[in-house]
């Protein structure tokens, strides 16, 4: 069998591009026309509503406030794996005894199931028991052990750190590519010229790495807003819905209080959103590196 | 001189902390899980475990459905790496390697797909699954992580694929090869560790998968480990030891794939994501 020329490539990315349709474009036309009925849980039928569902999630005040902790989620992750990785790649760009063996090991934190994650810090950060406690309590720093996931802030603050745990090995892998591309002799040669660690960093690594800083501040991004599994198994949304980002409003809307109408709408709104942030992204990463 | 024992110094502490953040916490997941249930609990948590004994580890295996967990595990996230890999390698071979119209929007639209909040399709894919008569198969979720996975595993072999001298593909075209042979004999051996990493990726999501799995499987026999190891941490009185011998028993397997593949992954992770 012989193919046009022209039709050839279609044939090679047809299958891919057909089974993402599939699953991905479909479900969500079917989340658009799921938003514009009234349909309680999954199977039974609803009637048409129009706009409904927009106006009811626009005007309630819980999605306003799941917005809101949402965008502080994304941008406490962002900025906290980054500067993570940022340190961890900057050390393993480094040439040390075993720097090969820690390059790949590093995401031994990535690797592992979400659910382990969570009932390891879980263990890790408990109140009767656990490790951390222990150790705060006899170094003395505290003199009471600390309630990780008691107080709103404090849960939330403890949910951001176990989530950029977990990614940010992720990220140190992609900035060490970025680290790894620029030139061995500038160092060199500014070494030569007097120039010391700090001044090498400002100097030469810093403005060289900042675009593959940018693209991966927008991966963190896509990454932390979808993030779900972890703060649903570790709090729930609580307390006092305190983690509730719009992942955890849209599952809790659909799956506990069967309302998947208006939790398609949520969706969507969130939807819109993402892929508006992530098309100017990609309009910014398609670009030739020059241009970046 | 002086300065370069105090950057040395600073190395070795940036180094001390990132031990202790990675590694650590799995120290004593790890030793804990063979530790004495009275020695788990003490108020002075053990760096060297004073006791041993795999009781944890008996009960696990004895008393639960674990094995079975990890085998649909097992069967699951291998099937998800297969197939994604049969559809990834022609298509990054496609947009790689060749020039066609709407090439550039087509790959845009991937890399959208990469972006998509994945909570978004749960609820309607579930209705469509259940009209389908997919809910609690294990063939649903291959579906669900290959859909995860593809758009990340085309991006990846990028890198790989650009890095083919053009002379090379030229050359087995000349002889008479057919675009699928020229691919399948010259280009996948050439890419090989490019899908040694898209393999360890989505092996590594297909094994990690949560939610989805959580919804779309609803009999106990069918759940993949981490669907089935949350049934347990909720099923007992938290009995610590059980629970740290089980995930212990979770890392296990990408540890192993890691072990043997994992520079691999790095490469391609390392290699495509900037370029």
């Amino acid at each position: 069998m012989k193919l046009p020329r022209h039709i050839l490539p279609f044939a090679f990315i047809g299958p891919a591009i057909v089974f993402l349709a599939a699953m991905l474009l479909w479900p969500l036309a079917q989340a658009v026309l799921l938003s514009l009925q009234s349909v309680r849980s999954v199977g039974t039928t609803g009637e048409w509503v129009g706009l409904a569902n927009y106006i009811d999630v626009l005007t309630d005040t819980d999605f306003w406030d799941s917005a809101w902790l949402s965008l502080i989620w994304v941008v406490a992750n962002a900025v906290l794996q980054t500067l993570l990785a940022l340190v961890a790649a900057l050390a393993l760009n480094q040439s040390f005894p075993g720097v090969r063996i820690a390059r790949t090991w590093i995401v031994l934190a990535w690797i592992v199931p979400t659910v382990v994650v969570v009932m390891i810090w879980r263990w890790l950060f408990s109140t009767s028991g656990g490790i951390v406690n222990p150790l705060l309590l006899q170094s003395g720093l505290t003199d009471r052990a600390i309630g990780f996931f008691a107080t709103p802030n404090m849960a939330f603050a403890t949910l951001v750190f176990i989530n950029s745990w977990r990614w940010f090995p992720f990220i140190t892998l992609m900035m060490l590519a970025g680290l790894t591309r620029i030139p061995r002799d500038l160092y060199e040669a500014a070494s030569i010229d007097g120039a010391g660690p700090w001044k090498r960093f400002t100097r030469i690594t810093w403005p060289l790495l900042a675009p593959t800083l940018g693209v991966l501040l927008v991966i963190g991004t896509l990454l932390s807003f979808n993030v779900f599994d972890i703060i649903w198994l570790l709090t729930a949304g609580g307390p006092a819905d305190a983690t509730r980002t719009l992942p955890v409003l849209i599952y809790e809307t659909a799956f506990k209080s069967y309302r998947m109408s208006e939790a398609a709408a949520v969706a969507v709104l969130a939807t819109v959103f993402l892929m508006g942030f992530a098309l100017l992204a990609t309009r910014w990463l398609a670009r030739p590196p020059e241009a970046r | 001189m002086k300065r370069a024992l105090r950057w040395n110094m600073a190395l070795a502490g940036v180094l001390f902390m990132l031990v202790a953040l990675i590694v650590l916490p799995f120290w004593f997941v790890l030793t804990g899980s063979i530790k004495e249930p009275s020695e788990i609990i003490a108020r002075t948590p053990t760096m060297i475990p004073q006791s041993f004994s795999l009781q944890h580890y008996v009960k696990l295996l004895s008393a639960s459905d674990y094995p079975l967990y990890m085998m649909n595990s097992m069967i699951v996230a291998t099937a998800s790496t297969v197939i994604t890999l049969l559809l990834a390698i022609p298509a990054g071979y496609a947009f790689f390697r060749m020039a066609f119209a709407g090439r550039e929007t087509l790959y845009r639209a991937i890399l959208l797909a990469y972006a998509f909040p994945s909570i978004v399709i749960l609820i309607p894919l579930f209705g469509i699954f259940a009209k389908l008569g997919l809910i609690d198969t294990r063939l649903a979720l291959v579906l669900v992580n290959v859909a995860f996975a593809l758009p990340f595993a085309i991006w990846m072999l990028r890198s790989f694929f650009a890095g083919i001298p053009i002379e090379i593909e030229e050359a087995a075209r000349l002889d008479g090869g057919a675009p699928l042979t020229v691919l399948r004999r010259i280009m996948i051996p050439l890419v090989a560790p490019g899908i040694a990493a898209v393999a360890v990726f989505t092996f590594v999501t297909s094994w990690t998968e949560y939610v989805f799995a959580s919804v779309m499987i609803l009999s106990d026999a069918k759940r993949p480990m981490p669907v089935g190891f949350s049934g347990i941490i909720g099923q007992y009185q938290i009995d610590w030891g059980l629970l740290l011998a089980g995930a212990s028993l979770s890392i296990l397997p990408v540890v192993i794939l890691f072990a043997f593949v994992g520079r691999w992954f790095v490469a391609g992770l390392t290699e495509g994501a900037v370029k």
